[in-house]
């Protein structure tokens, strides 16, 4: 993965001033010994405790591993359901996916968007600020499912509001059709992090690069075009990425909502929570590894993808 | 260019754009309440929920209840065995140690990735990314095997300790972002004046940082209070239970449920986690001092 | 190839030989850790019964941890996965087969008689709590499916309450009047049960039929449930019931059901579910069986261990477990304690002895459960491996009904096939 390119310049440098006498193991702490020492802490957390639950899940992804008894090697039997017999697994790929495609331009496009009109030095900023990130800090709370509900139910507050245009909804959280749509809305309402960490990335580009552009006589339209969005690119990758990763993943809002059935008619299934219910509800954690690796390979081939093409739109300023 | 020079340089104004017509002003404002109140009424009616009476609760979409009754603040506060200062006290030692932990783990090992150049280091940030990917549910089992073994399960260990090993890897993609937003020629004239890498990590990177690292102060607090789900698996002494624990052991979905008790301790547990929203973000603002400076 | 669970994750733990540090800590005193689902109000009765227990035993300690429902079954898979789950596990009907026939918990049977003194239960809720032959649970009380009725909604509507004798005719009709009264807004007569696989059993043993066979295979056929898909049809069609929307807001849970969102004037639960509903109901409730398919229908319900407590194949001391199981179910002054907040008592004694204590909504589900008379039919045999997926295939294959993406004949074979292929894969 070409994330990081190398242009550390600098570090290389010192190491080459050096009289070569000093040796070699020398140099070659001199060169990597630096990134080790500060990497340090992450390591020691990856091999003690990443690393050994994620070689258990795979190995068990080979197994029928049912939470109590002991675990026994099924070869790919899991995998082969997965890809030739389980009409679940394509169902709740599918309302992943969509929920995929439908949460993540529209909650970044709104936290970009507000995020823009809060940096503008207006009034009230730590206000309106503070009012935008409130629905974030409930989280996955149990109150959100009683909240949802009097929102999008048949006599919720969007049917009274479209009554007063004379227009008639259905129950918009318990229709198969339109369920969807009401997490697409929970994960856009809850637009508070993207938001906060497109600010933080405003607040980083220099202002002297707006003042020279002003006294170049540039349009504001155009100075966010040449030097708003560039400079940005890399707060706009990372919380492209990070949002698909964890809308791929998501799990708590279908949980509280559905009351962790994935319903109606499987239209809320995320792909995690039918791993969960595998796992949980019918005793195959086996077979939920299996689905597990399944969409780390799924996560991991767009992530992968993203790196690719970001070197041809995203402005690293080193 | 020094160190000293950098820590000085004054803040200019925050990036306002001069020369706004009021009326472009009036209508921003209009549009930012308008979207307030979208976000606030979900709000607004948890709070109103918490006042109203129980039986009113479910069968009212209206944001005005009947009558007002606090009882179930004195109910949620002391009805469980265990009080509801207890959790909170739990909650905010285990999110006050996680932004600690997240804060200076996450940090040098993004400072690695961002600047340092070492053999593996590609390798190492693709398995770090890849750790994000996994889904817990998988991988709780044989974590809660291995914290058993530790003899840290009922403790806050298990939740605590991985955050001192940078176990977040979302903390650490996303301050590689904004540490390579920062311009090279500072470390590299710091390189001239003799700095080692760890001077240059401390002294301009963590200086330099403070937006993105306020960014993951805030959301390592808001997320740490909001997660049940490690919470529920480590912790099984109702005087360790989080705040999110103790609010889902006010509801049972197959009996009896103390709704009012939930809403009005989901709105009281907003305070803490809005004071530290409050505070922490102010330095978002003083991020501007420094990163406006000449280049 | 067989590998224990702990030899996998032996790799990541040695690396840094955690095993030291280990805790091995082991207090001489007798400690019983104890695990229910429940509100808070379940957790103080347990409470003082465990103190009472403590006190009643010197040495032994009691520690009790509880949880919502649906936080408890993670917590205990992963206990219970990682063997470190409690001494008392509150176990469910549903699952007792499962984690029974997996080897989770201990067999009580050598405890009949010596330490367990259940000869004054019902043996056929010793029974229940039966799989393979084998005692796994004791049922800390019974109760049945009910139908819960909005008292006020019906004679808003001037209808007559539904009585033992009503049959799905007169509840098609009743229903419709209700919604035709239009006392309330978007206020239907009955919640779309359609999809509810404790009042589709009722029907099937009305029957003749049930859900399951001895030996775990389905014991219906595609005529059966398209009947059933197409009575309820007719009912969405008449407007008896709420439209499928509406009833696919119920998670089945107390504070969902259409019942308590105000939207139908009855709906179906379990009749120890009672308290409950009433707490999150303004008017009063009644309790009544399930509607007859015929006037001289019979053994639609049966009476069933509302839950257990089972005693862990993991615990250290299991005679321990029996001994504090059988105070909980058969000593008077825990009786005393925990009233019928779990259900009715199985023990006779402590049904005598709780009788006269009772209140009212305590009385109505005493007097529900014990007046079923020939309503009640025999015990069916424990649930299969894989009914909690079949349930859920009941309810998603109603919805494709009531929602118009299949008609009821189609449903009726679907879910057959279904639940079919579900019980094969175990």
């Amino acid at each position: 993965m070409a994330a990081v390119q190398d242009s550390a310049v600098a570090v290389g440098a010192g190491a080459k001033a050096r009289p070569a006498a000093q040796g070699r193991l020398a140099a070659i702490w001199t060169k990597h010994g630096a990134g080790y020492m500060f990497l340090l802490p992450w390591l020691v957390g990856f091999f003690a405790l990443t690393l050994g639950p994620a070689v258990a899940s795979f190995y068990l992804s080979f197994t029928n591993f049912d939470l109590i008894r002991s675990a026994e090697w099924v070869g790919t039997a899991n995998y082969v359901r997965i890809a030739t017999a389980d009409p679940k697994f394509a169902a709740s790929l599918k309302v992943t996916i969509v929920y995929v495609v439908l949460s993540v331009p529209f909650k970044l496009a709104f936290a970009l968007l507000v995020a823009i009109l809060l940096n503008r030095g207006i009034k009230g900023l730590t206000f309106y600020r503070a009012i935008f990130y409130l629905p974030s800090l409930l989280g996955g709370s149990v109150a959100i499912a009683v909240l949802w509900r009097q929102l999008f139910a048949g006599d919720g507050l969007v049917n009274s509001l479209l009554a007063q245009f004379g227009i008639e909804g259905p129950s918009w959280i318990s229709h198969p059709d339109y369920s969807i749509w009401t997490l697409v809305v929970l994960s856009v309402w809850q637009f508070g992090s993207p938001m906060i960490i497109f600010l933080a990335g405003l607040r980083q580009i220099p202002t002297d690069m707006y003042e020279a552009a002003s006294l170049d006589g540039a349009s504001k339209f155009r100075q966010f075009y040449k030097i708003t969005l560039p400079l940005l690119t890399p707060v706009i990758f990372f919380n492209a990425v990070v949002q698909t990763i964890e809308a791929f993943k998501a799990f708590t809002p279908a949980f509280i909502i559905s009351g962790g059935t994935g319903g109606p008619i499987n239209s809320t299934l995320f792909y995690t929570l039918y791993l969960y219910q595998e796992a949980f509800g019918n005793f195959r954690m086996g077979y939920a590894s299996a689905l597990a690796w399944i969409l780390v390979l799924i996560i991991g081939l767009f992530t992968a993808f993203s790196f690719l093409t970001s070197r041809y739109w995203v402005h690293y300023d080193d | 260019m020094t160190d000293a020079t950098i820590s000085t340089v004054t803040a200019p104004p925050p990036a306002t754009i001069s020369g706004r017509s009021p009326l472009s002003s009036t209508l921003i404002h209009a549009a930012l309440i308008a979207a307030s109140i979208a976000m606030l009424y979900p709000l607004l009616w948890m709070v109103s929920a918490s006042v109203r009476p129980e039986d009113e609760i479910f069968s009212s979409t209206s944001l005005w209840p009947s009558s007002v009754d606090f009882a179930s603040y004195v109910r949620g506060w002391f009805g469980l065995d265990v009080s509801f200062g207890r959790f909170t006290w739990n909650s905010l030692v285990i999110a006050v140690l996680t932004v600690i932990g997240n804060v200076i783990a996450c940090s040098l090992a993004a400072y690695a990735f961002a600047r340092l150049r070492f053999a593996g280091r590609n390798f190492w940030f693709a398995i770090m990314l890849g750790t994000m990917m996994i889904p817990y549910h998988v991988t709780l089992i044989p974590q809660y095997v291995l914290f058993l073994d530790l003899g840290w399960v009922n403790t806050i260990l298990p939740l605590v300790v991985p955050k001192f090993l940078a176990s977040d890897a979302f903390f650490i993609f996303l301050m590689v972002q904004f540490f390579r937003g920062i311009p090279r020629e500072l470390d590299e004239a710091a390189m001239m004046d003799g700095c080692g890498a760890w001077r240059i990590y401390w002294k301009i990177m963590l200086p330099l940082s403070l937006p993105v690292l306020a960014t993951a102060a805030i959301f390592s607090f808001i997320w740490t209070w909001d997660d049940f789900f490690g919470p529920l698996i480590y912790l099984n002494d109702m005087n360790t239970y989080t705040i999110q624990l103790g609010l889902r052991t006010f509801v049972d979905s197959s009996s009896t449920s103390d709704w009012g008790g939930l809403f009005a301790m989901s709105t009281l547990s907003l305070v803490p986690v809005f004071f530290f929203f409050l505070f922490f973000q102010r330095l978002l603002i003083e991020g501007i001092a420094t990163t406006g400076m000449k280049r | 190839m067989r590998m224990t669970r702990r030899s996998v994750l032996a790799g990541g733990a040695a690396l840094l030989s955690y095993s030291m540090l280990a805790s091995s800590a082991l207090s001489q005193e007798a400690r019983l850790r104890v695990l229910w689902w429940g509100s808070q109000a379940r957790a103080d009765r347990t409470n003082k019964v465990n103190q009472l227990f403590q006190s009643e035993n010197p040495g032994v300690s009691t520690n009790g941890e509880f949880l919502g429902w649906s936080d408890y079954w993670p917590r205990l898979a992963t206990q219970v996965a990682g063997r470190n789950a409690p001494d008392i596990i509150q176990m469910d009907y549903r699952y007792i087969v499962e984690y029974a026939r997996r080897g989770a918990l201990a067999p009580l049977d050598d405890y009949l008689g010596s330490v367990l003194k259940v000869e004054d239960f019902d043996k056929v809720q010793i029974e229940g709590g039966s799989v393979d032959g084998k005692l796994y649970g004791v049922s800390l009380g019974a109760n049945s499916a009910a139908m819960m009725v909005n008292t006020v909604a019906f004679e808003e509507a001037g209808v007559d309450l539904p009585t033992p004798e009503t049959t799905w005719d007169d509840m098609a009709r009743i229903g419709a009047e209700i919604t035709k009264a239009g006392k309330r807004k978007g206020f239907y007569g009955i919640a779309d049960g359609s999809g509810v696989e404790p009042l589709f059993e009722n029907w099937l043993r009305q029957r003749g039929k049930a859900l399951f066979t001895k030996d775990g295979k389905i014991a219906y056929d595609a005529n059966d449930a398209a009947d059933w898909f197409a009575m309820w049809a007719a009912m969405r069609e008449a407007q008896a019931c709420v439209p499928p929307d509406i009833q696919a807001l119920d998670q089945y849970t107390v504070e969902t059901s259409p019942l308590s969102l105000g939207k139908a004037a009855a709906s179906y639960a379990h009749s120890n579910q009672f308290v409950a509903y009433q707490g999150v109901n303004k008017d009063k409730l009644a309790l009544n069986n399930f509607p007859l398919i015929s006037k001289d229908a019979k053994g639609g319900h049966y009476r069933k261990p509302s839950m257990f407590f089972s005693v862990s194949a993991q615990a250290k001391d299991p005679e321990l477990g029996a001994k504090y199981v059988n105070f909980f179910v058969k000593d008077p002054k825990a009786a005393e304690i925990l009233g019928v907040e779990r259900g009715v008592p199985e023990s006779a004694a402590v049904r005598e002895q709780l009788a006269p204590t009772l209140d009212e909504l305590g009385r109505a589900m005493l007097d529900y459960v014990s007046g079923l008379g020939a309503l009640a039919g025999a015990l069916p045999p424990p649930p299969p491996s894989g009914a909690g997926e079949a349930e859920f295939a009941l309810r998603t294959v109603a919805e494709q009904v009531s929602f118009g993406q299949l008609d009821a004949k189609q449903g009726g074979e679907t879910l057959v096939n279904e639940v079919s292929q579900i019980l094969s894969r175990g």
